[in-house]
């Protein structure tokens, strides 16, 4: 375990900026998730990290030491890639001990350590198959094995989870927590799947255009957006686009909210749990365009009418307390401003 | 001729992501540069000897000809004989080419749209002449026409087949990875969903499709005949003297014209070069596609 | 997407025949096969055919009848002996030379950005086609008595008087001018089985280059690149228009199988008898060669589906 410190550091791709004047700290045996929608430079900052691409300006310390020209191999990391890349002529337990074995340990102590992982990862019966023999799960298992195995002092996790189907991947990302927390490595993980990163990171740092947008805990990226991307990119928001008057924003009907903006319009956000039903005549008459069964809760498509013309709304309530409402319906909902965060529009 | 596309295509892996940034290809060392450039100039040395050749007036003892001259150019060119060879070698790599389109186009089609079982049975033949060498089926020819066809013998008739025969397998693998890399199946349903026949089917949708894949497989077919010598010199001997032929008896003839024998080499040279081209180029964009069924069904 | 078409399209085929009488099954036998069936029968009859009746001359004596004589005859002479043992001596040198320079020269253009791979993949397509008669006169003009290499040797005061042609190493630099390209396009697709990722991943686990070769790079391609070594071996062992050109009629020059069927062609005395036999020769090394490629192939790409 280690800390990595990131100072300033850019990568160009002829006229295009993958990372642009990022610094982060990352404590030592945190977990830090990179969240982004593809081509936001996430990934370009991880294998910068691994020493795979070369920083084009900045400097990363491990340590407070500078590694940004140490080559990769001689860098105390262990990486896990999207798609495994197990080495497909080595079984298992080859895989897992081919860094051990290229650092010139012992068989005995080869041996050691990979029995070791394979308790670790649950894969004892199926370390003489080739990986083309396992599924992806199991294959995935197998590469966080080899990444472990020389005892990293920074574990970096490129997507992990992106190539596994649904069940598989929820199983393994609360695998890769436990894990990550017995043996306390800090570990950063790349990741496009806003859920994923505020499940099992200790801290998050949103990514955009190649510059961090925002870094917080996953509780505090929940309830308190800083920036409006951060705002659209977590959680199930409503993206309300309103006119600001005398420093009061209307929502629709009765609820308003007071703000400093000074700009024209607002952008509001909304999450659509917090669309409210009212049970008495309070709040605003809202149709039930279209409603969607999800499980546990059913999403509803909402027309609010106001004074600026329709407002469509989504909201998500419980399924069980929900089951009369009709498309077509019309009931009264009401939105905490508290529950609002406002952006310039 | 050799099968570009073939070499062009990666295998196919399970579906992963693919990283979309370019993440920069190592460069070749010093050592990889310098095998590259050897095996460049090793390329192209005996083409400038040839093109040299065939414009020296004379070439004793330095390193470049005395003098040069296109009259070896005109006079070749001027040459009866000289253009009754180019001519035949031409028609005959042509008719190659258009024969084995008209044979393995609706072939193909057929083993991917109708009947899979086609493909094993074509993929043997297709392997024969691959390895089995022209020599050896030449030969096995010689005998048998002369006993079931005497008069097919030493003609045309039986040559241009052959030909067709040997050159088949590379037209047959451009044209399939180009239906696979265009889903012919899949536009064949589509299109009789939208309702046209069979007919409408196979001119509007799956030969616009498959275009450049036929164009490369024509271009193949014509460059295996163009070059090849065992069948023509076996079956027909001098009665049809081709381009290789001629430049054979040429070399073999005691007084060898140097000069006039660099101006047929530096034409097939020339031909070759433009086949080549022509290949590159049509399969430019293809790529990615083809799949893996190619790329490990090739016999070669 | 054929995998499935195929399926329906065979299962479409037998539930049909299940239930059709015998006049209308072999109808739609005959449909099923209309469009390939020129195709088939044409190869056949100028493939299958010429190979099957030079096994059976190979086994026919004078009068028509089974006999072995042929075979006796063209192992126990010396000159066939010594044609056997160069042939293949010759294809192993040259299937060796253009592995160990074609699979280097494979690996780089792999790695190629796109328009310099297309540059270096026509240079090499050029010469891999080049390969008949012309190259033969092209050699000689390069490197024969009066070739411009052999002249701008004796320039510069070296007494070289150029290749004999009709040499080992006179035929078997030839012979490379072909096959190190044609070894670089067979082997090319293979070379993206080797993928980025896992020179990565060997580097994030610490390893050196050479480890990578060592222990992923070299298992993983081992097997392809032996596949291709037995191609270009059969295919120069059966190579015929260039021995012809360098070598020919010219008495006590270099036996080869191959141009010892071309005097077939012209001289009696030199022994029809041997001639299918060793066209049978050839068909057996290119079944064999085939087979192996096949076999090797498919254990080569168990490991990456």
């Amino acid at each position: 375990m280690s800390t990595i410190t990131i100072e300033h550091v850019s990568k160009r791709y002829g006229d295009k900026l993958a990372l642009d004047d990022v610094s982060l700290n990352v404590h030592s045996g945190e977990l830090i998730a990179l969240l982004g929608s593809s081509g936001c430079g996430k990934t370009t900052l991880l294998r910068a990290i691994a020493g795979l691409i070369d920083p084009s300006a900045g400097r990363i310390l491990f340590d407070g030491r500078d590694v940004t020209a140490v080559p990769t191999r001689m860098r105390p990391i262990g990486m896990v890639f999207q798609s495994y890349s197990l080495f497909p002529n080595m079984t298992v337990r080859q895989n897992i001990a081919f860094p051990l074995k290229v650092r010139g340990q012992s068989t005995a102590a080869i041996a050691r350590r990979v029995d070791e992982l394979l308790a670790l990862i649950g894969l004892g019966e199926w370390a003489d198959r080739h990986p083309s023999q396992l599924s992806g799960g199991q294959q995935q298992r197998t590469a966080l094995a080899r990444a472990l195995a020389p005892d990293p002092a920074v574990l970096l996790l490129d997507e992990p989870l992106s190539a596994l189907d649904a069940v598989v991947r929820l199983h393994l990302r609360d695998e890769i927590r436990r894990i990550q927390q017995s043996i306390r490595t800090t570990a950063l993980l790349v990741t496009h799947d806003q859920s994923e990163a505020l499940a099992v990171a200790d801290r998050v740092v949103v990514m955009r255009q190649g510059r961090i947008e925002q870094l917080a805990t996953p509780a505090s990226l929940y309830e308190t957006p800083t920036t409006a991307f951060s705002a659209s990119f977590i959680g199930n928001r409503n993206a309300l686009n309103l006119p600001v008057r005398d420093g009061r924003i209307r929502l629709c009907g009765t609820i308003e909210i007071a703000t400093a903006l000074t700009t024209p319009r607002a952008l509001v956000f909304v999450r659509s749990e917090d669309v409210r039903r009212s049970n008495d005549a309070s709040g605003q008459a809202a149709t039930i365009e279209n409603r969607i069964f999800e499980g546990s809760t059913t999403r509803f498509y909402l027309t609010i009418p106001t004074d600026d013309g329709p407002l469509h709304v989504k909201a998500d309530w419980p399924s069980r307390e929900t089951d009369e409402l009709r498309s077509g319906d019309t009931i009264n909902v009401v939105i905490d401003p508290r529950d609002a965060h406002v952006f310039p529009g | 001729m050799v099968d570009l596309t073939r070499a062009q295509e990666s295998p196919a892996f399970p579906a992963v992501a693919r990283p979309t940034v370019a993440w920069g290809r190592p460069k070749p060392g010093f050592f990889g540069l310098l095998l590259l450039s050897v095996t460049v100039f090793y390329i192209f040395l005996p083409m400038i000897a040839v093109f040299l050749y065939g414009l020296a007036t004379t070439w004793t003892n330095h390193v470049t000809p005395d003098g040069y001259t296109l009259a070896h150019w005109r006079d070749s060119l001027a040459d009866g004989r000289f253009r009754v060879v180019l001519g035949r070698s031409l028609a005959l790599a042509i008719g190659t080419a258009v024969l084995d389109l008209l044979l393995v186009t609706p072939a193909v089609y057929w083993q991917r749209v109708r009947n899979p079982r086609i493909r094993p049975v074509i993929e043997i033949l297709a392997a024969i002449p691959f390895s089995v060498p022209y020599a050896v089926i030449a030969f096995g020819l010689l005998p048998l026409s002369g006993t079931y066809a005497p008069s097919l013998q030493g003609t045309l008739w039986l040559l241009l087949p052959a030909h067709a025969a040997v050159a088949f397998s590379f037209a047959y693998w451009a044209i399939d990875s180009s239906m696979a890399a265009s889903n012919v199946v899949g536009l064949s349903e589509a299109a009789r969903t939208c309702g046209a026949n069979v007919a409408t089917t196979l001119t509007r949708v799956i030969l616009p499709n498959i275009m450049p894949g036929l164009a490369s497989g024509a271009v193949l077919a014509f460059g295996v005949s163009f070059n090849e010598v065992a069948l023509v010199q076996i079956l027909c001997g001098n009665r049809f003297e081709t381009v290789p032929l001629y430049t054979l008896n040429l070399l073999k003839s005691t007084d060898a014209d140097f000069n006039s024998l660099a101006v047929m080499t530096g034409i097939t040279f020339a031909i070759t070069l433009v086949l080549s081209v022509l290949v590159v180029s049509l399969n430019k964009g293809r790529a990615a596609a083809g799949g893996t069924t190619d790329a490990k069904g090739a016999p070669a | 997407m054929s995998h499935h078409a195929q399926a329906t399209g065979s299962g479409r085929y037998t539930a049909a025949a299940r239930t059709l009488s015998i006049g209308e099954r072999a109808k739609a036998l005959f449909v099923d096969w209309s469009l390939a069936l020129p195709l088939i029968v044409m190869a056949s009859l100028l493939l299958i055919a010429p190979a099957l009746s030079m096994v059976w001359s190979s086994f026919a004596g004078e009068d028509g009848h089974f006999t072995l004589a042929n075979w006796a005859k063209t192992f126990s002479s010396a000159a066939s002996q010594h044609a056997m043992e160069n042939s293949l001596l010759l294809a192993a040198t040259v299937a060796t030379l253009s592995t160990l320079f074609g699979t280097p020269l494979s690996w780089m253009i792999s790695r190629m950005a796109r328009w310099s791979r297309s540059f270096h993949l026509g240079i090499l397509n050029v010469a891999a086609n080049f390969s008949g008669i012309g190259l033969g006169f092209a050699y000689v003009a390069a490197l024969g008595t009066y070739g411009m290499v052999t002249l701008a040797f004796q320039n510069v005061g070296l007494g070289f008087t150029g290749l004999p042609q009709s040499s080992f190493t006179g035929l078997v630099l030839a012979y490379c001018y072909s096959n190190v390209p044609l070894f670089v396009l067979l082997s090319l697709p293979v070379m993206s089985l080797l993928r980025d990722e896992w020179w990565e991943a060997a580097q994030t686990s610490a390893a050196t280059r050479w480890q990578f070769w060592r222990y992923i790079g070299a298992p993983v391609l081992m097997p392809f690149i032996l596949a291709d070594w037995l191609l270009i071996f059969t295919w120069s062992a059966g190579m015929y228009g260039l021995p012809v050109a360098l070598v020919g009629e010219k008495p006590g020059a270099f036996r080869l199988v191959t141009v010892e069927m071309y005097r077939s062609l012209y001289g009696s005395f030199f022994g029809d008898h041997r001639m299918p036999v060793y066209a049978v020769l050839l068909m057996c090394l290119a079944a064999v060669s085939l087979l192996t490629n096949r076999w090797i192939m498919r254990r080569g790409t168990r490991w990456l589906t």
